[in-house]
């Protein structure tokens, strides 16, 4: 209370987070394993493909060691399909995120809480088509530190700042349908677009929640004492929610 | 809300008309008549912490010491003008803690109708903030504060809570230019 932090993480907390998801490299040099906290990275040997870190990557794209696959998602005719998705299949909802790598059952297993950056969904063997949850940061990395690397860069330049402000504009809509209760869905959205809408959506949330409190109580109080005035309306009621 | 937040101790210290139901002895003070009884029928505007304890005490089992009304700010006439165009009232000249005093107030009034014009107000208001807010100081290199004529009306306008989601949303809509500019800078 006496500290007023902000509320989640800032843009460069959020990026930082980001350079631990893994992308595929093809070095151009000989590298032998390396000992990291998050377990040895493979060695690497010239003409063979391997997943490292982003930051690992980064590092070895600085040096020239080693040039960096963009994932699919990031190709030019990947982000169009998304594009055309955002703008004319569904115009009103963020487009869905990659589908989760490890089919999730009814009986629970390790892999169900993975989570981005954990999951590989920027490899070279990634979906493309689906904007995974670090798409604006990765792609803004990569494009600065790799654009040589990444076929059309101009292009995808274009295309992300198109679906930036396409998923901004959807971003602020959303606002208009917030609830004292809950959200409209927010299904796709990146990391660095919940940094950046997170404060103020809380605040919106956190005034409505505040104006109907005193409803909220009312309504409390009338469903208690009809619940103490018959026991078996009550019951039913929560009959109907089951169903 | 926090008995340290400054913001709810400056929307508890909003004046609401209240009517005093019995005669007070040498309160006659408050109604710049020092020294004499205030008598009962007198319309006294109160600070709502004040207002609120003597509405709710009863010194004689009948009667409240004093009754509430439901302040000027919240009056119809304002609640017309909010349903008609939120975008068009200016809550600030109304009370600095406009939504904070009707939170308050919907507390001791059951006012369905309030509750749902608020709600609303605030709703599509947000809105518009937010749009300002993202917009604003993008263009200051050209001079001015980067907001256009028409919205420096409305951004005067807005009360303390929604001045609170101006700046966060402009603080953090600000962070995410920096770390993309800093990201092309390299």
């Amino acid at each position: 209370m006496a500290l007023p932090l902000p509320q989640g993480l800032t843009p460069l907390e959020v990026a930082f987070v980001c350079e631990m998801e893994m992308v595929t490299v093809i070095p151009r040099q000989q590298l032998k394993s390396q000992d990291l906290i998050a377990g040895p990275t493979p060695g690497l040997r010239p003409p063979h493909r391997a997943s490292l870190p982003l930051w690992f990557a980064l590092l070895l794209k600085r040096q020239r060691r080693a040039n960096i696959l963009p994932p699919p998602w990031l190709l030019p005719s990947s982000l169009e399909k998304i594009l055309r998705h955002e703008t004319e299949i569904s115009p009103d909802t963020f487009s869905p995120p990659p589908p989760h790598p490890h089919p999730i059952s009814t009986r629970p297993a390790a892999t169900d809480h993975l989570a981005p950056p954990f999951l590989p969904s920027s490899t070279a063997d990634a979906p493309p088509g689906y904007l995974p949850y670090h798409w604006l940061e990765l792609g803004d990395i990569l494009l600065e530190a790799c654009s040589d690397d990444i076929p059309d860069a101009d292009r995808v330049r274009t295309l992300l700042r198109d679906l930036r402000e396409v998923r901004m504009a959807k971003m602020r809509a959303s606002a208009n349908d917030l609830e004292g209760g809950g959200v409209s869905s927010f299904k796709g959205v990146g990391a660095m677009e919940i940094a950046e809408g997170r404060q103020f959506i809380v605040g919106v949330m956190d005034g409505l929640r505040k104006l109907g409190a005193s409803r909220e109580v009312a309504r409390r109080e009338r469903e208690e004492d009809e619940g103490g005035g018959a026991g078996g309306a009550n019951s039913d009621d929560e009959e109907m929610e089951m169903e | 809300m926090s008995y340290y937040d400054i913001d709810a101790i400056l929307t508890d210290a909003q004046k609401v008309p209240c009517t005093f139901e019995l005669d007070v002895p040498s309160l006659g003070y408050l109604d710049n008549n020092a020294g004499h009884t205030l008598r009962s029928g007198t319309r006294v505007d109160l600070p709502l912490w004040l207002a609120e304890m003597l509405a709710v005490s009863a010194p004689s089992s009948s009667k409240s010491l004093v009754t509430l009304d439901i302040p000027p700010s919240l009056a119809p006439r304002v609640m017309n003008a909010l349903k008609a165009d939120p975008k068009s009232v200016d809550l600030r000249a109304l009370a600095q803690h406009f939504y904070g005093l009707g939170a308050r107030i919907l507390e001791l009034f059951e006012e369905e109708e309030i509750c749902d014009v608020l709600m609303e107000g605030w709703r599509t208001r947000a809105a518009e903030i937010s749009d300002h807010a993202s917009n604003a100081g993008q263009g200051q290199r050209g001079g001015g504060g980067g907001v256009g004529s028409d919205g420096v009306e409305f951004l005067r306008g807005l009360d303390e809570a929604e001045r609170g989601l101006f700046r966060v949303q402009h603080d953090s809509s600000k962070a995410i230019r920096v770390w993309m500019g800093e990201t092309k800078k390299g």
